[in-house]
C-alpha cells in the first residue's frame, strides 16, 4: 500500500467520525432500542385480522398509482428522449430539453409529492404527478442515453438513402432501442411501487398515509401490517420482473451475442 | 462475356467528376491525396486497392457521407453533401452498400429490404408501417433475386454473414438506384454467388444504364465484370485501365510498374 492511499483511508475515516458526530449517530442508542422491535412484534400479535382486507384495499390504491404514474410518466418519457438525443437533433433542441429533464430530476418524488398537494390538494393524484414528474425525468435520460449509443451504421446506411428523419426514427432508432425500454420500463415500475409506497406521508395517497397515521397515535401493530403487506407486494413485483426479464430480455440478449458471432 | 455493353451515345456523358480530391478524417494526414476520377453513366467501374488505401472513403465522398477538403466532386453536376438540400433530393437515386450493410438488426429482412423504398413512400402511411401493395410485391421479388425467398420475416440479427449481405443488396435494389456505390458486397460470398450478384448488377445495367461502381477485393472478378478499373493505394489513384472484351484498351499508370501491380493482387486471386 502506498502512503498515497494510506492519507485517502485516513481522510475518509476522519470525515466519517466526523459525520457520524454531526448526524448523532450512537451505537451505543442503536443497541438499546433494538428491545423496542419486541414492543412492535408484540402488537403485531394483538392487531384484529380484520384490518389487513383494509391494508390489501390500500396497497391496491399504491399498486394503481405506481402503474399509471409509470405508465404515464414513461409515454410522456419517450417522445421528449428523442428530442434530447444528441444524434438526433441540433443543439438548439437538445440543450434546452436536456436542461429540462436535468432540473426535473433535481427533485425526489417526495418533494414533488408535496409540491402536487399543494397544487391539487391531498390525495392520490397528487401523487401519481409525482411519480409521472419522477418518471419523466428518469427514463427519458436513460433513453436518451440508449439512443445516443445505438449503431451508428444502420442511421448512416438509411440516411444515404435520404430517408425522412421521423422514418429514420420509426425504422432505426426505435427498433434499435427498443430492447432497452422493456427492463426501463420494469425497472421503473419496481421502484415507483416503493416510492409510491411513502407518497402518503406527504398526504398524497397510498398506503403510507395508513402507515404514517398509525405511527402518529402509536398503533404500531397496525403500522406493521400494513408494512408487511408493503413488503409483501414489493417482493411479488420483483420476483415477477426478474421472470419476465428472464424471459425477453435475457432471450434478446443471447439472440444478440449469436449474430456476433456469425460476423 | 458478361459485362454490360456501353450504350455508345451517351457514353459520353460524364455522371461522376472527381477533380483532385483529397480528404483526411483528422485534418493531419491525407486518406485521399489529389485524385482526379470522371465516370461515364452505365459504367461497371471498379476499385480495387490493397486495405487502408482510401477506397471505402472514396465512395463515402461520392455518397456525401463526407466532403472532400480540397478539390471537387459532381455526381450529375451536384455536389454531394449529406446537408445540402439540393443533393438531399438525389439520394434516393444512389443505392449505397456500406462495406458494414448497416442493417437495422431488430427488424425483418423484408423491412429492412423496404427502407430502400421509404423517400418515395408517404410519409405518414409510412410511419405507421403500412406499404403499398406494388411496393411489398417489388421488395419480395428482389429479395428472391438475391436468394433470400423464405427468409422474409427472419429477423436481420438471425442471418449469416453472407445472408446480411445479400439484405444490404436488395434495400440498394429497392431504392431503384440510378448509380450503386457497392463496397466490397461479394468479398465474402462464394464464387457462384458472387457471380450471381454481380450478373444481377449487370443485368440492371443493360436494363436501366445503371452506372455501379464497386469495390473489389478480388481483382479477377473485378476484370470480370467492369469496364474500367482503378487502383488505389496510399491515397493515391496508381492506375486506371479500360477493359472491352478481354483486351486492355486503356492504360493510365502513375508510379507503379505493371510487374508490382501484377504481384499485388496475384496472392488474392487464388483466395
Ligand atoms: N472514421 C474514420 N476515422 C478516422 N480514420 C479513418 C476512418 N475511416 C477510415 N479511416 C482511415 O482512413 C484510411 C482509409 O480508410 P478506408 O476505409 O477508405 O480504406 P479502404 O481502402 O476501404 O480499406 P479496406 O480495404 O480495409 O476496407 C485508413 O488509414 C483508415 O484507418
Ligand atoms: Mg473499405
Amino acid at each position: 500500500m502506498t502512503p498515497k492511499n494510506n492519507i485517502i483511508i485516513g481522510v475518509v475515516v476522519a470525515l466519517l467520525v466526523a459525520a457520524s458526530y454531526n448526524v448523532e449517530a450512537n451505537p451505543i442508542e442503536f443497541a438499546e432500542g433494538l428491545p423496542n422491535l419486541g414492543i412492535v412484534l408484540e402488537e403485531l400479535l394483538l392487531v384484529e385480522p380484520k384490518h389487513v382486507p383494509v391494508a390489501l384495499w390500500a396497497m391496491f390504491e399504491t399498486v394503481q398509482m405506481a402503474f399509471i404514474g409509470t405508465a404515464v410518466g414513461i409515454a410522456i418519457a419517450l417522445p421528449l428522449s428523442l428530442l434530447a438525443a444528441r444524434n438526433l437533433n441540433s443543439k438548439y433542441v437538445y440543450a434546452p430539453i436536456r436542461a429540462l429533464l436535468a432540473a426535473i430530476r433535481t427533485f425526489p418524488s417526495i418533494l414533488w409529492a408535496i409540491l402536487f398537494v399543494i397544487m391539487v390538494g391531498l390525495g392520490p393524484f397528487a401523487g401519481v404527478l409525482a411519480i409521472i414528474m419522477y418518471t419523466v425525468g428518469f427514463v427519458a435520460k436513460l433513453q436518451y442515453e440508449v439512443i445516443e449509443t445505438i449503431d451508428a451504421d444502420p442511421m448512416d446506411a438509411a440516411s444515404s438513402i435520404g430517408v425522412s428523419k421521423w422514418q429514420l426514427i420509426r425504422y432505426v432508432v426505435i427498433p434499435e432501442s427498443a430492447s432497452h425500454l422493456l427492463g426501463q420500463v420494469l425497472y421503473m415500475f419496481d421502484y415507483n411501487l416503493r416510492q409510491t409506497s411513502i407518497l402518503g406521508l406527504v398526504g398524497a395517497g397510498g398506503i403510507g398515509f395508513y402507515i404514517i397515521n398509525y405511527i402518529k397515535f402509536f398503533e404500531y401493530g397496525k403500522a406493521a401490517i400494513f408494512m408487511i403487506v408493503v413488503l409483501i407486494t414489493v417482493l411479488i413485483v420483483d420476483w415477477t420482473s426478474v421472470k419476465i426479464r428472464d424471459k425477453y430480455i435475457v432471450k434478446s440478449q443471447h439472440g444478440m451475442e449469436v449474430t456476433a458471432k456469425l460476423n | 462475356m458478361t459485362r454490360a455493353p456501353l450504350p455508345s451515345l451517351i457514353s459520353t456523358l460524364k455522371i461522376i467528376q472527381i477533380n483532385d480530391i483529397s480528404a483526411s478524417y483528422d485534418s493531419k494526414s491525407l486518406v485521399l491525396d489529389h485524385v482526379n476520377l470522371s465516370i461515364d453513366r452505365g459504367t461497371n467501374y471498379a476499385i480495387v486497392g490493397p486495405s487502408g488505401s482510401g477506397k471505402s472513403t472514396l465512395l463515402k465522398l461520392m455518397n456525401g457521407m463526407m466532403i472532400p477538403s480540397s478539390g471537387t466532386i459532381k455526381i450529375d453536376y451536384v455536389a454531394p453533401n449529406m446537408k445540402d438540400k439540393k443533393f438531399k433530393k438525389m439520394m434516393h437515386t444512389i443505392g449505397y452498400i456500406p462495406q458494414n450493410l448497416g442493417l437495422v438488426k431488430n427488424i425483418t429482412v423484408l423491412e429492412n429490404v423496404l427502407i430502400g423504398s421509404l423517400p418515395r413512400l408517404n410519409k405518414i402511411q409510412s410511419f405507421f408501417k403500412r406499404f403499398p401493395e406494388d411496393e411489398i410485391t417489388e421488395a419480395k421479388k428482389i429479395i428472391k433475386q438475391v436468394g433470400l425467398s423464405g427468409k422474409e420475416e427472419r429477423k436481420s440479427y438471425m442471418l449469416s454473414g453472407g445472408e446480411k449481405r445479400r439484405v444490404a443488396i436488395a434495400r440498394a435494389f429497392m431504392q431503384k438506384p440510378t448509380i450503386l456505390l457497392a463496397d466490397e458486397i461479394v468479398s465474402e460470398l462464394d464464387r457462384a454467388t458472387a457471380k450471381e450478384i454481380m450478373n444481377l448488377i449487370a443485368d440492371a445495367q443493360k436494363r436501366i444504364n445503371l452506372t455501379a461502381i464497386m469495390i473489389h477485393h478480388d481483382m479477377k472478378l473485378a476484370l470480370e465484370y467492369a469496364n474500367r478499373v482503378a487502383v488505389i493505394k496510399g491515397g493515391h489513384k496508381i492506375l486506371e485501365i479500360g477493359v472491352e472484351g478481354d483486351t486492355i484498351v486503356d492504360f493510365q499508370t502513375g508510379d507503379m510498374t505493371t510487374e508490382e501491380i501484377m504481384s499485388m493482387y496475384s496472392d488474392d486471386s487464388e483466395k
